[in-house]
């Protein structure tokens, strides 16, 4: 990963009434070209809604590790 | 990490049981899925320049557009396997920018150049194919989570370039002349290239780590069979000429050339009745192919320039 980026876990839904599903993962350095990565990169379908968050924003509840498989030494980036 | 024993993994994966993060691998496991997905990130990245180099040939701004959608794509792939790779702790800026050229682990076929739009259009075809013979399989099979969740998006994407290749492949060789000539030279050469895609017969390869551990579920001469059995009986429709063909009593499909077997890469030009040995074969995939320096360096050239713009 570039200095100053974090990572954006990627999440959408196809329409109305779905639910969000977690479909993947950009690397930009803010939100705005986190928002423009994610759009562009996980084109596969016509979402609905997509919404990015930074990965460090999510906390375990019931397990141990952190989820998407946080690697330790990613840790320190996000 | 050590939460089970090799032994312990390899069973439980074979039962079913789906690793979600590191502290469910061994070291093992670890180390195998870090060689797929750097030969799956690495091949997906080095499509985008073989790719690149055609799409200046294409025959209108419609065929540009989706020829650089593909391409869009191909970058996007790279980016999953890469992300995963990060996740485990590898570093995708020495990956993608410190490394020797000569050790991306793409396959020969990708450090070929690929000059016209009936190259390009066939490389969908049969590349495209192999491509989804390999990742079809390990979707189905592999029991790394996020990888099998990742692969959704892919499969989706190279349906779409194989049926680009082969819609194409189609027209030109319906076109006749000049443009079904194209064809058959661009089969003539990728086809061979599309056999050994697969790497070594498995009588060649008794151990195989991705099996143990279900990282993938066919073995190489399964998946060439299937890749066969797709691209010769699209061959035969088209009426364009492969050294295969499929046995009415088995439907399997036999080459008709002792593979492996020599190639010319100057001269784009298979000597089908040169057979060579693995080691062979495996020298010329280290001495790599003619665009090998120059992909990697399409896709390093601008990163700099850029950089220095942001810090000045
Ligand atoms: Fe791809
Ligand atoms: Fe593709």
């Amino acid at each position: 990963m570039a200095d100053g980026d974090r990572l954006w876990e990627v999440f959408a839904r196809r329409k109305r009434a779905d639910h969000f599903e977690h479909i993947g993962c950009v690397e930009a350095p803010n939100p705005d070209l986190g928002r423009v990565y994610a759009w562009q990169t996980y084109d596969e379908a016509k979402w609905f809604e997509m919404i990015v968050a930074p990965r460090d924003a999510f906390h375990p509840v019931n397990r141990a590790e952190q989820p998407f498989t946080l690697h330790p030494s990613a840790e320190a980036l996000t | 990490m050590a939460r089970f024993t090799d032994d312990e993994l390899m069973r439980k994966v074979q039962e079913g049981f789906i690793v979600e993060s590191e502290a469910d691998m061994t070291e093992t496991y670890k180390k195998a899925l870090i060689t797929q997905l750097t030969v799956q990130g690495d091949t997906e990245l080095m499509s985008a320049p073989a790719y690149y180099m055609a799409t200046k040939d294409a025959p209108s701004t419609n065929t540009m557009v989706s020829a650089t959608a593909i391409i869009q794509d191909e970058m996007g792939h790279a980016n999953i396997a890469y992300r995963l790779l990060e996740d485990l702790g590898v570093d995708r800026d020495e990956l993608l920018y410190e490394r020797p050229p000569q050790k991306f682990k793409n396959p020969y076929g990708f450090d070929q150049p690929l000059v016209n739009w009936a190259e390009l259009v066939t490389a969908n075809g049969l590349y495209d194919r192999a491509g989804i013979t390999l990742l079809g399989d390990v979707h189905r099979h592999t029991s790394y989570g996020p990888l099998k969740r990742g692969l959704v998006k892919v499969g989706m994407e190279e349906n779409f370039h194989l049926r680009h290749g082969e819609v194409w492949m189609r027209r030109l060789c319906e076109a006749g002349g000049e443009a079904r000539d194209m064809v058959q030279a661009a089969v003539d050469w990728m086809f061979p290239m599309g056999v050994e895609w697969f790497g070594m017969p498995d009588e060649k390869k008794h151990h195989n780590a991705q099996l143990d551990f279900k990282l993938k579920g066919m073995t190489n001469d399964q998946l060439r069979q299937t890749w066969l059995k797709a691209v010769v009986p699209l061959c035969d429709e088209l009426s364009i000429e492969v050294p295969a063909h499929v046995n009415p009593d088995t439907e399997a499909v036999e080459l008709e050339f002792e593979f492996p077997v020599q190639y010319d890469p100057d001269a784009k030009h298979w000597l089908l009745d040169e057979p060579i040995t693995w080691d062979q074969v495996w020298d010329r995939w280290r001495a790599r192919g003619p665009m090998n320096e120059q992909f990697v360096e399409w896709m390093r050239v601008s990163r700099y320039s850029v950089e220095g713009l942001l810090e000045a």
